[in-house]
């Protein structure tokens, strides 16, 4: 049993999922479900076609390198059966799942950081400019709730004539 | 006053349109029946043959089933020779088969391989990849001389 790719979507298909078309040149295409194969049928490249994985790591939207990826390798011969070989991987897969998924949500969360920093500077500055609409600028004067209190500070000369030769 | 645009305003290109667009996305492959021409792709001879009968199956002959053939297009030295009544064995069919492991395989033609009653291949060459269902079907034979088993 072996878990394949979309050619189209690059999803696993799991057994009893999905068609697998041989082309005469003897290549083989496997698609995940009805949706993937239409669309190969009507000649698309998966590049161009915005939901699938190759586009988003075409143009960066998920992460392309990883030590992770090392693990999901295509591997041919086959591994001798052995109980905690079985065990220690079964473990390794979930935790490897894990670490996967926290590095691809990092990585979306770093890309969206720039957008969600300048929408909150802009909303800050419509805010100052447009302050007008949301409370009228009388009435923000002669209530004092609106504002920051204004605090007043003493300051006295004596005490800065005194601060001075201390700070040389 | 705005109004919805109405049905009938709709111009007539775009439910041409629509029409090839069903015709297309809807090509249903079926099975492999009486005047049904497949490209044979070994090297007896023949280059195309019309199943005349599918022995097994009701509907018509499928991936890895033997069909009765007449040989309608064939090279002019090889062993059969045009309107030749043979037995060919499906290596390659466009309609989608199950596996038994629940995921269905599809080519993209019908392509056969001529045997004889016994179910030897007749040429000694196979062009093209083959499926592996041929193993259950116990031409083995025809598995030797693939060059690609899909």
């Amino acid at each position: 049993m072996r878990l394949e790719k979309c050619w189209f979507c690059s999803s696993t298909v799991y057994p009893g999922h999905g068609i697998q078309f041989v082309r005469n040149d003897a290549k083989i295409f496997r698609f995940c479900r009805s949706k993937c194969h239409k669309n190969f049928k009507m000649k698309r490249n998966p590049r161009k076609v915005k939901w699938t994985k190759a586009y988003r790591r075409l143009h960066g939207k998920d992460m392309t390198q990883d030590s992770t990826f090392e693990f999901e390798r295509k591997r041919n011969r086959p591994e001798r059966y052995d109980r905690n070989l079985a065990e220690n991987t079964l473990k390794a897969i979930k935790k490897i799942d894990k670490i996967i998924s926290d590095r691809a949500s990092d990585h979306i969360k770093n890309r969206l950081k720039t957008g969600k920093v300048q929408r909150q500077k802009e909303a800050r500055k419509q805010l100052e400019l447009g302050i007008h609409l949301v409370k009228a600028p009388l009435a923000l004067a002669q209530d004092s709730s609106l504002c920051l209190p204004k605090i007043k500070v003493n300051v006295s000369q004596a005490q800065t004539e005194e601060n001075q030769p201390m700070e040389d | 006053m705005w109004q919805f645009p109405v049905s009938d305003q709709v111009p007539q290109i775009s439910g041409n349109r629509q029409a090839c667009g069903n015709r297309f996305d809807k090509q249903q492959r079926t099975f492999i029946q009486m005047r049904t021409v497949l490209k044979v792709v070994d090297n007896s001879g023949a280059k195309k043959v019309m199943c005349i009968q599918a022995l097994k199956g009701k509907k018509g002959a499928r991936l890895g089933d033997t069909i009765i053939a007449s040989v309608k297009e064939a090279m002019p030295n090889g062993k059969v020779k045009k309107g030749k009544v043979v037995y060919g064995v499906v290596v390659r069919a466009a309609m989608q088969r199950g596996r038994c492991d629940g995921s269905e395989v599809k080519f993209d033609d019908n392509a056969v391989v001529l045997v004889d009653k016994q179910g030897q291949p007749i040429g000694t060459r196979v062009f093209g990849p083959v499926p592996h269902e041929l193993r259950q079907k116990k031409h083995v034979k025809i598995l030797t001389l693939a060059e690609h088993i899909a």
